[in-house]
């Protein structure tokens, strides 16, 4: 059975005047995944901030059933790596909560088919490698809900696949997606809830 | 290990493959100490020892100044200042890590060559030992009281002369207090209420800071 994890109530949000998100309502329940979708300038990333708390909205209510520290794992825009760090530092030290041991950390780099990189600075890594150890901080993570702003991004075929593994996994253990992208998502292995924002 | 140790742990493995970016406040205080020198040079030599450990202040809290912006910035620009902020408990503690990680790194190599520079120009052994104690008490102070300041003007562009302008009328007290020490250790004055001041400073700023950078943190993703 779903479990209602966030829910927003009429959420709206202002900048100089200008209204960038107006009345929105939205359920978020455990084991689903949630696209978002919409043009640039739709406000998602917005959104998506909103979930996780780091933007207020001007208006409007959010419940949070899960009020825990270490709930969520955002992947942003911006990767969330250092880049002087090696793919096995970062996922070491990326969450300064917990404490990984190296199993746990190597079974999620085997996972993605990085093991070659593991020793490598991220930034001597393209794009989507970066990418990938984001996704993998989010993977070896405890966060009940994810929220991604576009996980395909960057990503080649094969990496799309392992991501979508990843995703099942997460909602099958009683987790929850939320994901931005351009446009509304089909044919994946899981059921997605795709949410229009204008 | 606990988080404490291990933030600090990758701060200075950050640090590490950074290259030569350590050495460069160190750098920075030779430059102003060998400018200031030139510029007095005309002076008597008595005089110029008096205002050594006035070279050395001003020059150790402009280094202060100048890298007070790097304590979130990159957290800031590689995005994991986000979940930094969105799933940490104790994020207090994450901030008293990240600036005693900076202090040392920025502001303890300064704290341990200026006196030995004073030594060579020819300050006393007693005056180098009370500038090395202000120095000691004085730089962490103004770290605190910095990172304050840059957590608020995190997210603007060109936030390194507002920072400045924020920050060193705060600076003030710890200046007169701090120089005041040296000078009255100097001419053999008692300097010990100077540096109680200091310690009381330094300890407010313990306990204030960390609360005032999450707040000013959150201001600045929002």
């Amino acid at each position: 059975m779903n479990n209602l994890l966030i829910q927003l109530k009429d959420i709206s949000l202002s900048r100089n005047d200008k209204s960038i998100i107006r009345d929105m309502s939205l359920d978020i329940n455990s084991s689903t995944v949630s696209n978002i979708y919409g043009h640039n300038g739709s406000g998602k990333t917005t959104l998506l901030k909103i979930l996780t708390g780091i933007t207020e909205p001007t208006s409007g209510e959010i419940i949070n059933n899960i009020d825990q520290y270490g709930s969520f794992a955002y992947i942003g825009h911006k990767h969330g790596i250092k880049n002087n760090l090696t793919l096995n530092e970062n996922l070491l030290y990326g969450d300064s909560e917990n404490f990984y041991d190296q199993n746990m950390i190597d079974k999620v780099i085997d996972t993605y088919n990085m093991g070659k990189y593991k020793n490598y600075l991220a930034k001597n890594l393209s794009h989507g490698q970066q990418k990938k150890i984001s996704l993998m901080k989010a993977n070896i993570s405890s966060s009940r809900i994810w929220v991604i702003d576009e996980p395909y991004s960057a990503l080649d075929k094969d990496s799309v696949c392992i991501v979508d593994q990843s995703i099942c996994d997460h909602i099958k253990s009683d987790g929850a997606v939320i994901m931005s992208n351009h446009e509304l998502i089909t044919n994946k292995p899981f059921n997605i809830n795709n949410i229009e924002i204008n | 290990m606990n988080s404490f140790l291990k933030n600090i742990k990758k701060e200075f493995l950050i640090a590490s493959r950074a290259g030569l970016e350590v050495l460069m406040p160190v750098m920075y205080l030779f430059i102003i100490m060998v400018f200031f020198n030139i510029s007095i040079s005309y002076v008597e030599k008595d005089i110029i020892v008096e205002l050594i450990p006035l070279m050395v202040w001003i020059s150790c809290l402009l280094i202060c100044v100048l890298n007070l912006e790097t304590i979130f910035k990159d957290d800031y620009d590689d995005g994991t200042l986000d979940m930094f902020v969105i799933n940490d408990r104790y994020i207090e503690r994450d901030i008293m890590a990240k600036v005693i990680s900076h202090w040392t790194l920025s502001n303890l190599p300064v704290v341990i060559i200026a006196p030995v520079l004073s030594l060579i120009l020819g300050l006393d052994v007693q005056t180098t030992y009370v500038l090395f104690i202000t120095l000691l008490i004085g730089t962490p102070t103004m770290s605190l009281i910095g990172s304050i300041a840059a957590a608020l003007t995190l997210s603007l562009k060109k936030n390194k002369i507002l920072i400045s302008i924020i920050v060193l009328p705060m600076y003030i007290p710890i200046l007169i207090f701090g120089t005041s020490a040296v000078n009255n250790s100097y001419f053999g004055i008692g300097y010990e209420s100077e540096i109680l001041m200091m310690m009381i400073i330094f300890l407010i700023f313990l306990l204030v800071s960390p609360i005032a950078c999450s707040k000013a943190l959150k201001i600045s993703l929002d």
